[in-house]
């Protein structure tokens, strides 16, 4: 019974964790008010960039920067026709979703199933993977488990602590009083849309180096609308989306354990937008005020009109 | 006397002209592959694609054209192009799902052949085909049974459907065959190609307490969670699945099932370039040397693990008592002689939940095998719906 609850849990650290990272990169970006529905297709990216340039050149962490450089790219043409052309975000983002799962494909094409032999160890932390339970659950970890954890915490401090993170989410708030106050709303919102892709991308790495090991067409499995889900689960709140993000990814690794139990595959998959779903439904009937939606997301900012 | 050889000899030339033109020795003969998946994934098509490379390289005469990542819904399409564009002799459709449309250009192209893999439809030009690997899971069973440390055993499947049902139930009763006390769970992912749902369930096995897993899916992705334990100390024992995945785990692979599908594409095609094509179903086992044991090009079990299956003893009715390696040899041996010789859907056979399915002393038929929906006595569980 003690082995599969360490188990489980442990399990539930490496499918939350690119969770974890495309939900931090979300709710960057949308809390800047911009709405980025192509992190699916940026994960796909970052997914076979990472895994190309791994295979060829040996080293992970190249693959990692250079899968982050491609989904930050990529996320510049959304960037590009929600702030500078002012267009609408929602079919924006979906045609990044689809550019990025039908670009992935064809330059994946002839790394499919192909197995990757380079193997990123796992990190154990000194003295504290040696502790009971909690050693083998979170100290015992793939770096982009620990790398996750920090870049959320790093983004709630940044976001609810540092002055440019307050001028982001003024951005998504009132963009007219922010631009009063001689901040640069586009500016704002196109590195929030970049970073947020990097995020994604990150994700993407995480799976097809770390997680999977192989590179095929769709590997993503809909992780990045998951990822839009915890977002508003979330809260937009990163610290939130830490605990979101495992309680997501538990979903995931459970399915296997409840099977025996005749509990369907197929319902506990659907478990994440049910209770995304479930958590705007009581928000919103208790105190509206407490979603903490960012009041002008998915609106287009032209300078000087109001 | 001049003119006799000379007669001779051009009466000669006419019959060797007239022999080539009659049996067609030097005819060629282009071959269609629609395969469902890409060539380099680690399973099915990649299988395919080597039979298809073999033949090749035995039949001078073939030319061969493949179209890979096909999916069932657009395959009638491809096979029109095969047969109008590509001028195909004969269209190879290697996966279930394209039984309908097959059998629909069966129609369409009288004067072509088609086989069909893995499916039960026929007609007067479209064959099928399969090769079967039960037999070889059976074997692993046995080595399962014999070196499992805490009795339970596991199995990551894919879709439940007969053929993996079949699977399954062979692996157990080769368990139960080498250790009557061990069971084998089950656990489902519903993909072909999966590695992170297969990784999942291979680690919730593990949780359970198995320390043997057998898996239907096409990548190592089980394996390499076997390797991964194995190193950090905890021994666990797999089964490497349809390519030689032993490399990913070389700690872990005890053996597994290799298909080759040569010489099934060298016999029909030969049959096709000669006339004597039937459409009788092809069905290959071990005997025809479709199914093979192992996880690796080279042994048929890994190295490490020959001396722990020496050192297994197992009590059996027919050889009494008797060592796994032993057993697992000569078993292999008497499947290569064929189903008659050595079955392992032998009864008394119970499904679990205690109902008699194959009587004592009866095999089960082709059939039989072939639409089996119900789990062995020592499997856990019940079959999904």
């Amino acid at each position: 019974m003690e082995d599969i609850i360490i188990s489980t849990l442990q399990r539930t650290m490496v499918a939350g964790t690119p969770l974890l990272l495309a939900t931090t990169g979300e709710i960057i970006c949308e809390r800047s008010g911009i709405l980025n529905l192509g992190v699916e297709g940026v994960m796909a990216i970052g997914a076979v960039t990472a895994f190309i340039v791994t295979m060829t050149t040996g080293s992970p962490w190249l693959g990692v920067a250079v899968a982050i450089a491609a989904g930050m790219t990529i996320s510049i043409i959304h960037a590009f026709a929600s702030i500078t052309l002012q267009a609408n975000q929602v079919v924006s983002g979906l045609a990044l979703t689809m550019l990025g799962l039908g670009l992935s494909g064809m330059i994946g094409k002839s790394y499919v199933g192909k197995p990757l032999l380079i193997k990123m160890e796992d990190w154990n932390i000194p003295w504290f993977s040696d502790l009971p339970w909690l050693g083998k659950i979170f100290f015992s970890q793939s770096p982009f488990f620990y790398l996750a954890i920090l870049l959320a915490l790093v983004s709630w401090f940044f976001l609810e602590r540092t002055r440019l993170g307050i001028e982001i989410r003024s951005t998504g708030e009132n963009p007219q009083a922010t631009e009063t106050q001689g901040v640069n709303v586009s500016k704002l919102r196109y590195l929030s849309v970049i970073i947020g892709g990097g995020f994604s991308a990150l994700a993407g790495a995480h799976l097809s180096i770390s997680y999977s090991k192989s590179w095929i067409e769709g590997m993503t499995a809909g992780r990045g609308w998951i990822a839009i889900a915890l977002t508003i689960f979330a809260l937009w709140n990163p610290g939130r989306a830490i605990w979101a993000a495992f309680v997501f990814g538990g979903i995931f690794v459970v399915q296997y354990l409840l099977q025996p139990l005749g509990i369907s595959p197929n319902f506990l998959a659907m478990l994440p937008y049910i209770a995304t779903l479930l958590i705007l439904l009581l928000i919103s009937l208790k105190d509206p005020k407490k979603l903490n939606a960012p009041a002008m997301l998915a609106e287009p900012y032209k300078r000087g009109k109001r | 006397m001049k003119k006799w050889i000379v007669l001779g000899l051009i009466s000669s030339l006419f019959f060797i002209g007239f022999s080539t033109a009659g049996f067609a020795a030097d005819k060629k003969l282009k071959a269609g592959f629609v395969y469902v998946g890409p060539v380099g994934d680690y399973g099915w098509s990649h299988a395919h694609d080597m039979g298809k490379k073999f033949a090749e390289e035995k039949l001078p005469w073939l030319e061969t054209i493949i179209v890979e990542s096909v999916s069932e819904a657009d395959s009638a399409r491809i096979i029109d192009r095969l047969v109008q564009q590509q001028k195909c002799d004969v269209v190879f459709t290697t996966s279930f799902g394209y039984m309908e449309y097959t059998i629909k250009a069966g129609k369409k192209y009288p004067d072509n052949f088609f086989m069909h893999c893995s499916g039960f439809k026929r007609s007067e030009n479209v064959g099928t085909y399969f090769g079967d690997l039960y037999q070889m899971y059976y074997l692993n069973g046995i080595m399962a049974g014999a070196l499992t440390k805490t009795n339970k055993i596991g199995y990551v499947a894919a879709f439940p459907i007969p053929e993996l049902i079949r699977h399954i139930d062979a692996y157990a009763l080769g368990i139960k065959a080498a250790n009557p006390e061990a069971t084998l769970s089950v656990k489902w992912i519903y993909a072909w190609y999966g590695p992170d749902k297969a990784k999942e369930a291979a680690e919730a096995l593990i949780a359970e307490g198995c320390d043997a897993l057998a898996f239907t899916e096409d990548t190592p992705a089980v394996i390499e969670v076997g390797q991964r334990h194995s190193e950090k100390g905890k021994q666990i024992y797999t089964f490497s699945h349809y390519s030689a995945m032993q490399p990913y785990g070389v700690d872990s692979v005890v053996s597994g099932q290799l298909m080759d599908w040569g010489g099934i594409y060298v016999k029909v095609l030969e049959s096709i370039h000669n006339g004597t094509w039937t459409n009788d179903d092809i069905w290959w086992l071990a005997k025809e040397k479709a199914a093979l044991l192992g996880g690796s090009k080279t042994d048929m079990i890994n190295p490490k693990f020959v001396k722990p299956l020496q050192n297994a003893m197992i009590d059996t009715k027919e050889f009494g008592k008797i060592a796994a390696y032993k057993l697992v040899m000569m078993r292999y041996e008497q499947m290569k002689k064929g189903v008659e010789v050595f079955e392992p859907f032998t009864g008394p056979i119970k499904d679990n939940k205690g109902n008699l399915k194959i009587k004592a002393g009866e095999k089960a038929s082709k059939s039989d095998l072939l639409s089996i929906m119900y789990y062995v006595d020592n499997v856990k569980g019940d079959i999904p719906k």
